[in-house]
């Protein structure tokens, strides 16, 4: 029938507002002429009617009389949340700043992390260092220079180099210290090359004047033998036993020793023989 | 000015006064509303609060010339689908989420009145499944449009969508609802999942 389409285009509006005049008596004319559309209609008018009764079932006045305070205490928790969110520092520095510019910021975080990453990666990593006396080969004097051919001299670096290595190895206290920062790697290559010298400089310090000197060199090449001959770079049984072997021998009591007597005192000539014991002359 | 605008202008300025105002006018509306979009009493709660905090948060992006209801029920509208879209749910789930909640869906009948009474569940359980039956999009178009009393432009702005596609959404709704219901007519014997009443 003429003007249905139309009229279905209005039901929806008839259905929830009020139509203008116009409209109004077009669609009432309309639902007098055609049935179907007046069926159409009135079903879903009813439909709607029915449902419109529906209620849902209400939660209860205590439900509603204490729903502005859950809402409230939920504001004020979002609103703590929100000051103590990773994003509020930020701004409160950004407000700090000013007008400071954010590369500034950013360069001198960058500066700060850098500077953190060494200082943190020479404690972790690095090896307890020996002094360049300890590193430099025998044969070569300080600035590069040949090494003295006088066996006091050759005897004092050699107590010296020695004299590092052994402390470096009586302080490392296993209950105390890091196991993982036993390394000795170091110390027994110089250990090695003392040991190799000693030979050579032993048989330089003749005469009963360097005796004592002689013997110390001679303990100090059994001790760096043993620690040249150290296996395990974690083995603490083997450092204990060469750490009782110097106390043992007393070898930093003898050093002192011969650096208080003198021994290692560079006069440019020998020393003079030891003096035999007077003889008293009888009158 | 008007009453709501009036109300407008004090929530702009931060007035809390207002802002409880706004609670009050609109949570039974914003409650219900959700019930209907997510089948939930809980869920409905939480987001009839949500949407009272997204508008305290965002009351400075209102447009002065809309209606606070239609911008409400905006907010509720979102909410409610992100809400289905974190968990989604079958309508037979929806209708074990209604029924295990105790809502029938109607205004409670005196107890005089008991053959009333069991007609009226019977009707509340029918509308619920009707809804969950037809689209989201549908659904939410009639809940605007009926619960919601909101006009067909409104609800257009509400759902970002042309008058058109509301008049569209609404009468396929109307007719799959009328459907369901065999309306006018007898209503629908009872089917197993309805015993549990």
């Amino acid at each position: 029938m003429k003007g249905c389409k139309k009229f279905r285009g209005l039901i929806i509006e008839a259905l929830g507002e009020k139509l203008d005049p116009e409209t109004t008596s077009f669609f009432e004319a309309h639902i007098r002429s055609c049935s179907r559309c007046a069926a159409e209609f009135s079903g879903l008018d009813e439909m709607l009617k029915a449902m419109d009764k529906r209620f849902r079932r209400d939660p209860g006045r205590e439900f509603w009389d204490g729903y502005w305070d859950r809402l409230s205490r939920r504001l004020e928790m979002e609103k703590a949340a929100a000051e103590y969110a990773p994003g509020a520092p930020r701004k409160w520095l950004g407000r700090l700043a000013g007008g400071t510019r954010r590369w500034a910021f950013r360069a001198g975080a960058a500066v700060v992390l850098i500077a953190a990453g060494i200082i943190i990666g020479r404690a972790v990593f690095s090896r307890r260092p020996l002094p360049i006396e300890a590193l430099r080969p025998a044969g070569e004097a300080p600035g590069g220079q040949p090494a003295a051919t006088d066996p006091i001299l050759r005897a004092r670096s050699y107590v010296d180099r020695s004299k590092l290595v052994l402390l470096a190895l009586v302080n490392y206290v296993p209950p105390a210290a890091d196991p993982h920062a036993l390394d000795l790697s170091l110390e027994k290559q110089v250990s090695r090359e003392l040991v190799r010298q000693a030979g050579g400089l032993k048989s330089d310090l003749k005469g009963p004047a360097r005796r004592r000197l002689r013997e110390l060199v001679t303990d100090l090449e059994t001790v760096l033998l043993q620690i040249s001959n150290l296996e395990s770079p974690d083995d603490f049984e083997a450092v204990e036993f060469v750490k009782q072997g110097v106390e043992s021998r007393g070898i930093f009591l003898k050093i002192n020793l011969s650096e208080m007597g003198g021994d290692l005192s560079f006069s440019g000539r020998e020393p003079a023989p030891e003096k035999a014991p007077s003889q008293k002359i009888k009158t | 000015m008007t009453e709501e605008k009036e109300l407008v202008e004090r929530l702009s300025v931060g007035d809390p006064a207002a802002f409880r105002e706004l609670v009050e006018a609109y949570k039974k509306k914003m409650y219900f509303f959700a019930l209907d979009m997510v089948g939930d009493p809980a869920d409905a709660e939480d987001i009839s609060q949500e949407v009272f905090l997204k508008a305290f948060r965002g009351v400075r992006t209102f447009k002065r010339d809309a209606r606070l209801g239609s911008w409400l029920y905006r907010i509720a509208y979102n909410t409610s689908v992100d809400h289905l879209r974190r968990r989604p749910l079958t309508p037979e789930a929806m209708e074990d989420a209604v029924l295990d909640s105790g809502c029938d869906g109607f205004r409670e009948l005196p107890p005089s009145d008991p053959a009333r009474t069991a007609e009226t569940r019977l009707l509340g359980v029918r509308v619920e499944r009707a809804l969950q039956n037809v689209s989201d999009r549908e659904r939410t178009v009639f809940l605007l449009r009926h619960y919601g009393d909101l006009r067909l432009d409104e609800i257009a702005e509400t759902m970002q969508i042309s008058v058109g596609s509301v008049k569209s959404y609404l009468f396929r709704c109307l007719r799959k609802l009328r459907k369901e219901f065999s309306w006018p007519g007898t209503p629908r014997p009872l089917e197993v999942s309805d015993e549990r009443l």
